[in-house]
């Protein structure tokens, strides 16, 4: 009996503790200290994710704002792509950018044109046709391609196409167009063929095998099978193919020749957007026209690549819902 | 499934001889794809492999003009600072956002919004970032050209591809798992830890090499942020430094000495394809266990 009464003391104040932990679990259960890392982890993640975002908003309304100058004036948008050239040194100095995107876009169309029949033959013939020992070296050897940096790139090219095409064109120097295009064609290589070849194994092997069992030949099943069904992923890939291309800084200004006039054929000099910025960047005074100048073709060149890249999803989107 | 060996070669059916020509075209664009990486290294190899020496990995450039003499550890030095601290920056907040998106994000606006934001940030070339880590960091904000600027806008370029790196392989994580998880009764920060983390953290490594390599490769943004062409090596948040990228294209750009162009390019090449094959490993690694 005596026993009972120190617990019935004690009762109340226990079962109030008890009480009063339950209600402040449920209704602060971040207050539980198993909870609280909970909180604490979802509020450093969300700090990362808005602190990482909001930089990049920054920047890309940085550059917007320090563009538009350069968009605005005379005749704006019209003047700063096709009218104007780009003379910095002349009396009423003048920034367009004619020069640089037609040298832009020469560029990437002959590194296209070059590298894309080579990635689709090499894609197909790495998911399709090699046999597994040549699979597995070739996979290292698309990596190792993928691996060296730009500037190596330009190295190379400039110790042994400059002199090639130098020798071949018996040009007085070597660096042109061309020669930038076919280096940034070996670039371009290793992310078309990677992505395509995702496409083609992508291609469920029951298909494939229904295919061949009808007794066609493995070309036919290729052209009309597999590259029917993978044909948004190789598009993806030639898209964020051509997206490397026109981003690619050095290697181009190493062998393109940076050359302000605008390019009249394929052996002539040239100078693209990524090359103009790198080039002048060094010498334009912040608030210049100039700098304000090359702001406008930065966001260009951001432009093209959101569209490319907004491509590039709208067909992955297909090319995964569709299997 | 396949016709006798001798049928398909003796076959005069058009569609069998396109095939067999398809065949032999395929097989010469793969040995292309074999042979055009291993001669650009084996080129590489075969010009820088007698520049090596241990001198040259471990002195600062000399001479007149300045590069024709010496080594280029300053260099070596000054890329691997500036990826490091910026890995400082692009790490957390890379790997917190991917938490987020693949952990806690309830909205799928938002997830898709962020993802087709952040693979446009993957996509922008380098050199949108160099200028604006140059104007903004060194001009505006008054950094100087310096290692503290430079780490930062190589920041900008790994964080996209760190997020997208560990988003995916976090999402790629079985539900199963992790609702086994949270039906013991285990916080979600505990999930993440000892499940979601415990799965993914090779691959994550993985993207974390393979953005590093491709930092430590690009020139274009470290070039008016952080670079020189002189410096004696050294931790200086404030000073600039040397990279191995800029400095080749120093070299090469000004014609200065191109036996050392060929070392410099093969001591970034190796580094770089060291960095990528194992980083490469670690992603088979993972897949491996099931990730």
């Amino acid at each position: 009996m005596d026993s009972i009464i120190p617990v019935i003391a004690r009762w109340p104040k226990d079962v109030f503790r008890r009480l009063y932990q339950y209600f402040n679990s449920i209704k602060y259960a971040s207050q539980n200290p198993l909870y609280l890392g909970d909180k604490v982890l979802w509020s450093v993640s969300c700090t990362a994710l808005v602190l990482g975002m909001g930089t990049f908003l920054f920047l890309a309304v940085f550059i917007v704002r320090e563009a538009y100058p350069a968009l605005a004036q005379g005749e704006g948008l019209i003047a700063f792509l096709f009218l104007d050239s780009w003379s910095p040194l002349a009396t009423p100095a003048s920034f367009g950018i004619l020069h640089a995107w037609i040298g832009s876009l020469s560029i990437a169309f002959i590194c296209l044109s070059i590298s894309i029949p080579i990635a689709f033959g090499l894609a197909v013939f790495i998911a399709e046709i090699a046999p597994d020992l040549m699979r597995t070296v070739l996979q290292p050897c698309l990596d190792l391609l993928a691996g060296i940096p730009a500037v190596v790139y330009g190295f190379v090219g400039y110790v042994t196409l400059v002199p090639w095409c130098e020798r071949i064109f018996g040009m007085a120097t070597g660096e042109s167009i061309v020669v930038a295009a076919i280096m940034l064609a070996v670039m371009a290589l290793p992310f078309i063929t990677s992505t395509s070849v995702e496409a083609f194994r992508a291609v469920p092997r029951d298909l494939k095998e229904a295919v061949l069992a009808q007794g066609v030949t493995r070309w036919y099943l290729i052209r009309r099978v597999v590259v029917a069904k993978a044909s948004s992923g190789m598009f993806a890939g030639v898209a964020l193919g051509l997206a490397r291309a026109i981003g690619e800084t050095l290697a181009v200004t190493m062998l393109a020749g940076n050359s302000i006039a605008v390019p009249r054929s394929l052996l002539s000099r040239g100078q693209p957007i990524p090359s103009l910025i790198i080039t002048e960047l060094g010498e334009a005074g912040v608030g210049s026209p100039k700098y304000h100048a090359l702001f406008a073709s930065g966001l260009l060149l951001m432009l093209v690549i959101v569209i490319l890249n907004s491509l590039v999803w709208k067909l992955r989107k297909r090319f995964v819902y569709e299997g | 499934m396949k016709a006798e060996p001798l049928h398909y070669l003796t076959n005069k059916h058009g569609e069998v001889r396109i095939d067999r020509f398809v065949t032999v075209a395929a097989w010469s664009f793969g040995a292309l794809g074999l042979c055009l990486p291993l001669s650009i290294v084996g080129f590489l190899f075969a010009r820088g492999v007698e520049v090596i020496s241990w001198e040259f990995l471990t002195t600062a450039p000399g001479g007149l003009p300045l590069g024709v003499a010496g080594g280029i550890m300053p260099a070596i030095q000054g890329s691997l600072e500036l990826v490091g601290l910026g890995l400082l920056f692009a790490l957390p907040l890379g790997i917190g956002g991917a938490i987020y998106l693949s952990e806690y994000c309830t909205s799928q606006a938002l997830l898709k919004v962020t993802r087709f934001v952040t693979e446009c940030l993957a996509g922008i070339p380098a050199i949108v970032y160099g200028l604006f880590g140059y104007s903004f960091l060194v001009v505006a904000i008054n950094l100087k050209a310096s290692l503290l600027a430079g780490s930062i806008t190589l920041g900008f370029v790994m964080f996209p591809l760190v997020l997208i790196g560990s988003h995916e392989s976090m999402r790629s994580v079985n539900w199963v798992y992790r609702e086994s998880a949270l039906a013991l009764g285990v916080s979600r920060s505990y999930m993440v830890r000892r499940v979601v983390l415990k799965q993914t953290w090779p691959s994550i490594m993985a993207i974390t090499l393979l953005a590093a390599g491709h930092a430590v490769g690009s020139a274009s943004p470290v070039l008016y942020t952080a670079s020189i062409i002189y410096s004696r090596g050294g931790l200086d948040l404030n000073a600039p430094v040397m990279t191995l990228p800029t400095h080749l294209y120093y070299l090469v750009s000004e014609a200065i000495s191109f036996e050392h162009a060929y070392g410099t390019a093969l001591v970034l090449t190796m580094g770089l394809l060291l960095l990528n094959f194992t980083g490469r490993y670690l992603r088979r690694l993972s897949g491996k266990y099931g990730v």
